[in-house]
């Protein structure tokens, strides 16, 4: 156990340490998704953001935007020099490559989410402390749900010759519940003032578990170096 | 030559049997089985709708089984099925959606709304549509049967989604429904010509897709036989 929990810092720790010697894939993700906020928040208009309705679904659009780039970036990453074929080779079991994964693109995530909460607090007037902990409970499930559906997928793509746009293709559809759900819940939270449903809540869990499984045990299939 | 004579004697025969199956269940619908008094005769499209929708769920069902099939046994007949049921899910999926608009419009005065089993049910139809736009993308073969077959299970939790929807969430469509006997004998009854149908579709589906494949491995070989027989000087050895 400590042996693997060794191996599951180093590999993480790799990746953190490349992201923050290149700074390559987070400024790139932040860029994209403040650019969504301020195009979407021009198109709805004053009025509709001050209705507290639009800003939960135009955040989340942003996140999914450019999470989907942040996964293809930490992918295409290991495509370099040959990087994934030297960690395949390694003696470490293929299923802890992707927990690995999953935790590094779960950190990108989460400092993407913080920067395009606070940019939405900013341009869209979005109260986030009219229900924090609501909002932090349900993002984080939902960004859980996303971040192993799109480390599973995005090591799919990248050893093939699919383009990037399709890499989104294939991820959103299979994201649409947990996206659905979590937007129900934040609109109940923000606009309707409600606690948090548990039912929506019960949904968000089980759809987080089932993809982590389901990742995890396909992801080696997956892989290619 | 024989074989394939009474290969498109069989088919001819099925299909014709299956129409005759329809012809009769349209018969029970108009001739039989009384018009219900709040809806009006908008409410027959029932005896289609519910039949298609469950046989959609069974064909997404043989996507799922034999995705998992083709992950296990890495035989490429898994992801010929695979496909041939995938494309038969849109199609039903797309039945669906259609006759559910219309009643929808009777009922409610919308096409459309966003009630949840709507919303997973359209979810459901995009999913099988990507698993279908995506398979050209990928050129190698093996690699595409594999992404098809990991993208197949994942997709096939909208399904339990879709059925559980009106329990878990507040939805428009109800949680039962009572119907009088003869409704519910000719309920049944529509249920034969449209598993028919889903049959047929799947069989002649997978026997395309299995010779699309078949000329698929033979011009990939070829290919690989011409690349092998050239010298790296350029001259045909």
């Amino acid at each position: 156990m400590k042996t693997v929990l060794r191996q599951l810092w180093f590999l993480v720790a790799k990746d953190l340490q490349i992201e923050a010697r290149s700074h390559q894939t987070l400024g790139l993700v932040t860029v994209l998704g403040i650019l969504i906020l301020v195009v979407l928040g021009l198109g709805l208009g004053r009025q509709e953001l001050a209705s507290g309705s639009s800003a939960t679904a135009v955040l989340w659009v942003a996140y999914l935007f450019s999470g989907v780039l942040c996964f293809e970036k930490t992918m295409s990453v290991e495509r370099q020099d040959g990087a994934l074929a030297g960690l395949m080779l390694a003696p470490v079991d293929w299923g802890l490559l992707f927990v690995a994964k999953l935790i590094g693109n779960l950190v990108l995530l989460g400092t993407l989410v913080i920067i395009i909460t606070a940019a939405g607090v900013l341009f869209l007037g979005f109260n986030v402390m009219a229900g924090f902990w609501p909002f932090v409970i349900i993002t984080s499930l939902g960004m859980l749900g996303f971040a192993a559906v799109g480390t599973l997928f995005s090591a799919a793509v990248s050893s093939s010759r699919l383009a990037g746009g399709l890499l989104a293709l294939l991820i959103f559809p299979i994201c649409l519940p947990l996206v659905i759900t979590s937007i129900q819940m934040l609109l109940s939270v923000f606009r309707d003032a409600n606690e948090i449903d548990s039912s929506g809540l019960a949904i968000l869990i089980a759809f987080d578990c089932i993809y982590l499984v389901i990742s995890w045990l396909v992801f080696e299939l997956l892989l290619e170096p | 030559m024989n074989k394939t004579f009474f290969q498109n004697w069989g088919s001819l025969v099925y299909w014709f049997l299956t129409l005759i199956a329809f012809a009769v269940g349209v018969w029970l619908v108009f001739a039989v089985v009384p018009t219900e008094e709040t809806m009006g005769p908008i409410q027959k499209i029932f005896y289609l709708h519910l039949p298609i929708a469950f046989n959609a769920f069974l064909v997404c069902t043989v996507t799922f089984v034999c995705s998992v099939g083709y992950l296990w046994k890495k035989q490429g007949y898994w992801d010929d099925l695979a496909v041939a049921s995938a494309r038969v899910a849109v199609l039903l999926c797309s039945i669906v959606l259609l006759t559910g608009m219309i009643w929808g419009h009777s009922a409610w005065g919308v096409w459309w709304t966003w009630s949840p089993r709507l919303t997973f049910s359209l979810v459901l139809w995009l999913l099988y549509v990507v698993y279908l736009v995506i398979r050209p993308s990928i050129e190698e073969k093996g690699r595409r049967s594999l992404v098809c077959a990991v993208y197949g299970i994942v997709a096939y939790l909208d399904v339990p989604l879709v059925y559980l929807s009106v329990r878990l969430m507040p939805d428009i469509h109800p949680r039962s429904i009572e119907l009088a006997p003869e409704m519910t004998w000719v309920l049944l009854y529509w249920m034969l010509p449209v598993v028919m149908m889903t049959v047929g579709l799947l069989c002649e589906g997978y026997s395309v897709q299995r010779r699309v494949s078949e000329q698929q491995n033979q011009t990939q070989y070829a290919t690989r036989q011409t690349a092998t027989s050239i010298h790296p000087t350029g001259e045909l050895t």
